[in-house]
């Protein structure tokens, strides 16, 4: 009775993990779509569900654009938010917890310095703009007198390359302040009790301007564009390796909601769409005053955002922010894009800016 | 009265009654305050809205999700870092070898404050509460090991005697000397375990931002600004610490009855 | 049955951890170097991880590089200016606590009446860890050094109060009776014979509030600050290079130890006695 029933089970275990291998072998074959793919984003996401701002992901992200695009395939699409910005985001790449990441250059760039295998694949939300917010009764009139002060950046964001350029072009550096390390939400409350002389920050401050609970002493916005800050959407090549074909289409999705986007007829709607995100439409409004959307949404790795990022992996070098030097030509990948343009046909959409921030052709 | 100093109460005020003073002298200061405007800082709520908010948070199952959030992982954590404390500790108490080869190490790294194992966790185990649980079962570990260890090697020696007369195997010797013996000690580091355990949740939650939990809404509440939900949240955080040990308290007690007296807890 | 004989080892010192006779050497031997293998080998396999690359580069520095960051750090003066930053905050907050802790915990000891009074409402926040209090002390003080003092001070103030308190009342009668015999003053009374009897369980509450005001500090530099030991680890954090959070976290276990250990020496001295650690 007991051989027979073993020898039974034993058959039946042959045959089972044959039939398991086949079907190992069967899918391992057939797979090139992932059945989800996970986006980070560098920024805390607000409301109920979580929406961010100041870039035509954001776009995409409201609009539900990316989730339609891969819905007949099955494939879904989650997108996770940081308050911890950039750096929580390299952690969670490091932790092959992410595909894709909407983050800005500097995180970006110690990350990759460090050694994760990233490809930069689109810019979006290039040229924003950073300010200088102080109480509104403190002494400091201008960036020089920051000397010796408490102010607040939020380290190993794709702020603080902007603001120690600003801080050079003053005669200072980073060392001459005592610099806290505070992420948005607290330098806000930080800077309302002034618990710290000033703040460096971004479009979010001009909200305590309102309050009269700060006054802005310094803004990017109309000076040299080498005081903006910029970002990018990359991809970990290990995703673009094993699905290159979800990762070209997702990027062609990215440049359409960015052309939707810089279509001067829907930036009321994008700018609405943003100020969900908690700031309100009035600030984006001033923010963008002057310079059509379509300049801060370019996709393109033109020559002038090219050089930036090279002098952006110098100067994190120079200042001990990150370890390694590496070629930023080789870390954009084009080809998505340049293929995702000629089928869109927006070869010629955007304006081209040379390395000295002119435009081609101007 | 211990200090000897035994003189007839005349104190005016009955005895049950003291406690109350403070805490009620406080309570009208406060009223007071709101009342008379001494601050025009939005800082100062009126009780009521503190009261509000807490019935709100209740009311609209905010509080169950993020007390179930802060619950589950503190639990799982003090779980996880119990049971391998107790055998990292017992290990540590029975084998001499062991002790002499890890003991050392451990004690080294057991040297290292809490918090400071955060950053590394988070590189290491990403977002999600993975980091976090990792976290708290290191809070429960170290204090688990060392009583657990304390407790050991403080087995008095008439009853290692005693089994030894009764030729006790190994199994014997661990199950009916060394961990009866040890218990007290034993229990005392699930006690703090406990402590530490809850201590270091609200600490995850500060410093690994992500996802729900108590500390997340009391951080919420201070960078809104709104006073009365992070009031909300430490008297939560109150009673849940509060009830926590008095569950541990009241499950050594049952567990050590047998033992006839009473543990003075070191708190 | 082995097990059995190994369990009934003999000519060994009464402890649970009978050893058979046969690894008595063991004893002998100076036990140090046994110590070393386990780290040794736990080095090993960093180093050969590292080499590699079982774990990218970016989770797990090699130790050369941790190692050589550490000695940049210390060349450059980093590490011993945001070292004294932070001895100078936990002792600072420490010795608050401390003060604080021991007259509370003696008054209420002392005075029933005082701790009817005070003892409740003490309980009522002792509840709430230290961090609890943490985002409500940061709306009402801010984020700068007396955020950090006052939570440093209490969190070593509440486990300092507990234990003196419990420890003056456990103070045997007797000893009491004794002195009243011998009819000492109250100052005697105190000096002499309650304080000493009460000093192993308040020297216990010290040592446990100096690492609860470690643990403090180290957090609340981690939250808000910008120089310390713990504002090294965030900077390390948040820029991705995990070889100073590593080099930063030495530093703090090794203070740590070495603070905690002059507590212990203190100890010997008021006792004159060996003491179990916590």
């Amino acid at each position: 009775m007991t051989v027979d029933r073993r020898s039974v089970l034993k058959h039946l275990a042959v045959g089972g993990v044959g039939v398991g291998t086949a079907m190992l072998g069967l899918t391992a074959q057939g797979v090139s779509q992932p059945t989800v793919i996970r986006i980070g984003v560098a920024q805390p996401g607000i409301g109920n569900p979580p929406v961010f701002s100041g870039s035509s992901a954001a776009v995409a992200n409201a609009k539900g654009w990316v989730e339609e695009e891969f819905r007949p395939d099955g494939i879904k699409v989650e997108w996770y938010f940081f308050k911890g910005a950039g750096p929580a985001v390299n952690e969670a790449l490091s932790n092959q917890q992410l595909d894709f990441a909407f983050q800005g250059d500097l995180p970006a760039i110690v990350a990759k310095a460090a050694g994760l295998k990233t490809k930069l694949v689109l810019a979006t939300g290039v040229r924003s703009n950073i300010y200088l917010a102080v109480p509104p009764d403190s002494p400091i009139q201008s960036v020089k007198d920051l000397r010796g002060k408490r102010v607040a950046i939020f380290k190993g964001t794709n702020a603080q390359l902007p603001i120690n350029r600003v801080l050079e072009a003053n005669g200072l550096q980073e060392r001459d302040l005592r610099s806290i390390n505070l992420d948005q939400g607290t330098t806000l409350a930080a800077l309302t009790t002034k618990d710290i002389d000033a703040a460096f920050g971004n479009i979010n401050l001009l909200r305590l301007r309102d309050k009269k609970a700060a006054r802005i002493v310094f803004s990017s916005k109309g000076g040299s564009p080498i005081f903006t800050t910029q970002s990018h959407v990359l991809v970990t090549e290990e995703f673009a390796q094993k699905y290159p074909e979800v990762t070209r289409r997702i990027v062609k999705t990215f440049v359409k909601t960015a052309k939707w986007a810089s279509d001067e007829g829907n930036s009321e709607e994008v700018l609405r769409l943003w100020a969900k995100a908690g700031t309100p439409y009035e600030h984006w409004r001033e923010d963008y005053d002057g310079e059509p959307l379509r300049v801060r949404i370019n996709p393109n790795f033109d020559p002038f955002l090219i050089a930036r990022y090279k002098d952006s992996v110098e100067q994190a070098y120079r200042l001990k922010l990150s370890r390694a030097k590496f070629d930023v030509d080789q870390w954009i990948d084009q080809s998505y894009l340049k293929s995702a343009l000629k089928e869109l046909n927006l070869e010629n959409y955007w304006p081209v800016y040379q390395v000295n921030g002119k435009i081609l052709g101007a | 009265m211990a200090n000897g100093k035994f003189r007839r109460d005349k104190h005016p005020v009955p005895h049950f009654l003291r406690g109350w003073i403070l805490p009620a002298l406080l309570l009208l200061l406060w009223w007071l305050a709101v009342k008379f405007q001494w601050s025009t800082s939005p800082l100062l709520v009126p009780l009521g809205k503190v009261w509000d908010t807490s019935v709100a948070q209740t009311r609209s199952g905010e509080l169950r999700i993020a007390l179930e959030a802060s619950l589950r992982r503190d639990l799982i954590g003090f779980a996880i870092g119990v049971g391998g404390g107790l055998a990292f500790g017992i290990a540590l108490g029975l084998s001499r070898l062991f002790e002499r080869m890890i003991g050392p190490t451990f004690h080294t790294f057991k040297q290292i404050s809490l918090f400071a194992w955060i950053p590394l966790l988070s590189v290491w185990f990403g977002l999600g509460d993975t980091a976090k649980v990792a976290f708290l079962s290191l809070a429960a570990f170290f204090p688990m090991v060392l009583n657990t260890f304390e407790g050991i090697r403080s087995v008095p020696g008439e009853l290692i005697e005693a089994a030894r007369v009764l030729k006790f195997n190994r199994r014997q010797w661990i199950f009916k000397l060394v961990l009866p013996a040890a218990s007290p000690s034993i229990l005392t580091g699930v006690h703090l375990a406990m402590v530490y355990a809850w201590l270091a949740t609200l600490g995850a939650e500060y410093l690994l931002v992500s996802g729900k939990g108590i500390g997340n809404t009391m951080i919420d509440g201070r960078e809104l600004f709104l006073m009365d939900l992070v009031l909300f949240g430490v008297i939560v955080v109150g009673l849940v610490g509060f009830s926590l040990t008095w569950l541990a308290a009241r499950v050594e007690r049952r567990l050590l009855a047998w033992r006839g007296h009473s543990v003075t807890l070191r708190s | 049955m082995a097990a059995q004989q190994i369990a009934l080892g003999l000519s060994a010192p009464v402890s649970a951890t009978s050893l058979p006779a046969r690894r008595a050497w063991l004893r002998q031997w100076s036990p140090r170097w046994l110590a070393l293998p386990f780290p040794l080998s736990l080095l090993l396999l960093w180093y050969v991880a590292a080499r590699c690359g079982w774990v990218a580069p970016q989770i797990l520095p090699s130790p050369q590089t941790v190692l050589l960051t550490f000695i940049d750090l210390v060349v450059s003066g980093e590490m011993l200016d945001n070292l004294k930053i932070s001895l100078l905050r936990v002792l600072l907050g420490f010795g608050v606590g401390l003060t604080g802790g021991l007259l509370l915990g003696v008054s209420m000891g002392l005075s029933p009446v005082f701790k009817d009074y005070v003892y409740p409402l003490f309980k009522a926040f002792s509840q709430v860890p230290v961090l609890g209090w943490l985002p409500l002390l940061m709306m009402l003080v801010g984020i700068d050094e007396v955020l950090k003092i006052i939570l440093i001070s209490q969190a070593a103030l509440v486990p300092i109060a507990i234990n003196t308190c419990k420890g003056i009342e456990n103070v045997p009668t007797r000893y009491v009776e004794v002195a009243r015999v011998l009819k000492f003053s109250r100052w005697q009374l105190l000096w002499r014979v309650i304080f000493p009897a009460a000093l192993p369980p308040i020297w216990n509450g010290v040592r446990y509030g100096f690492t609860h005001a470690w643990l403090a500090l180290v957090v609340v530099e981690l939250l808000a600050s910008s120089e310390g030991l713990g504002y090294m680890i965030v900077y390390g954090r948040q820029l991705f290079q995990l070889d100073v959070v590593m080099a930063a976290v030495a530093v703090v276990g090794a203070v740590g130890y070495c603070l905690d250990r002059i507590l212990a020496r203190i100890e010997v001295m008021l006792l004159g006695s060996r003491r179990r650690g916590f």
